[in-house]
């Protein structure tokens, strides 16, 4: 019985292959170490970039210079975090083998 | 951070507050850099005695003391022009007391500064911009005190921080020449 629930419930588990793989691209998952890496790199990034345009504007004199500084490298930053490259999916979730069979049947 | 949009979302909202950071900073090195380093204007007016007709425009009803101005005016404002700095608004300001005692000070003539280049004001001979008249009717003709004060004052918009004013230039007890009816 329990069995017959396993296999009746695994056929949901599984997707059709085409859609789930564009689904999964446009969803963008990347494992855990990869998360906290992306989000080490986006505010150190931020950070520095926002201290260094306001000494460098300051140091030219110019508030133009400054905001430009940092869209530009907002733009930059977007091109490394935001898409899921294999870089951040390079440590993948160990699942647990399945427990084996039923004990009853 | 799970997913593209997360990563979207938290992106964002890390340089909305990186972006108001910035601009505080700004404000308060403007701030610092004003108490720090004052900048001095040292301007000049100068003037002959102020023309006073009985006269009207077209659209108005009776005629009305209308003054008339003949002023040269030179002052150099560019210390005023920082990496913070929008615009200057000048204007040439008359103070004066009217047949009732009250003090009056009227705007009549502005101009407005957008690059250090064009900073530096020199006018020779110009007339008033805008009408020198009381509204209420008599103020500095026959019967008033007859002395005005003329100040250029400054009003300095920056892009971030609050807004800025000063005196730039001032000439004291001009006289009033009360002329007989146009």
């Amino acid at each position: 019985m329990a069995r017959e629930n396993q296999n009746f419930f695994r056929s949901f588990t599984h997707r059709n292959t085409m859609s789930s793989a564009i689904q999964d691209y446009l969803e963008g998952k990347i494992d855990f170490v990869g998360q906290q890496r992306v989000d080490e790199v986006a505010r150190i990034w931020l950070f520095s970039f926002t201290a260094l345009s306001f000494v460098i504007g300051f140091a030219l004199q110019s508030l133009k210079f400054s905001f430009m500084l940092l869209g530009a490298s907002t733009v930059v930053l977007c091109v490394i975090v935001l898409p899921a490259w294999p870089m951040f999916n390079r440590h993948p979730v160990k699942w647990l083998p399945v427990a084996g069979g039923d004990t009853k049947q | 951070m799970h997913s593209f949009f997360t990563r979207i979302n938290n992106v964002s909202a890390l340089l909305s507050s990186c972006t108001m950071a910035l601009l505080a900073a700004i404000t308060i090195a403007s701030l610092l850099q004003e108490a720090i380093y004052p900048p001095q204007i040292n301007g000049q007016i100068s003037m002959k005695p102020v023309k006073v007709f009985h006269a009207k425009t077209p659209r108005q009803r009776r005629k009305q003391e209308m003054g008339f101005l003949n002023f040269n005016m030179t002052a150099d404002l560019t210390p005023l022009f920082t990496w913070n700095t929008k615009q200057l608004f000048l204007s040439l300001e008359a103070e004066y007391e009217n047949i009732q005692g009250v003090n009056n000070t009227i705007v009549l003539w502005d101009r407005i500064v957008r690059r250090p280049e064009d900073a530096r004001v020199k006018i020779i001979g110009a007339k008033n911009k805008y009408a020198f008249k009381e509204i209420g009717g008599k103020g500095f003709g026959k019967g008033a005190p007859g002395n005005a004060s003329y100040a250029l004052k400054y009003n300095l918009m920056p892009y971030v921080g609050m807004l800025r004013y000063g005196e730039a230039a001032r000439l004291s007890d001009v006289p009033f020449d009360v002329r007989e009816e146009l």
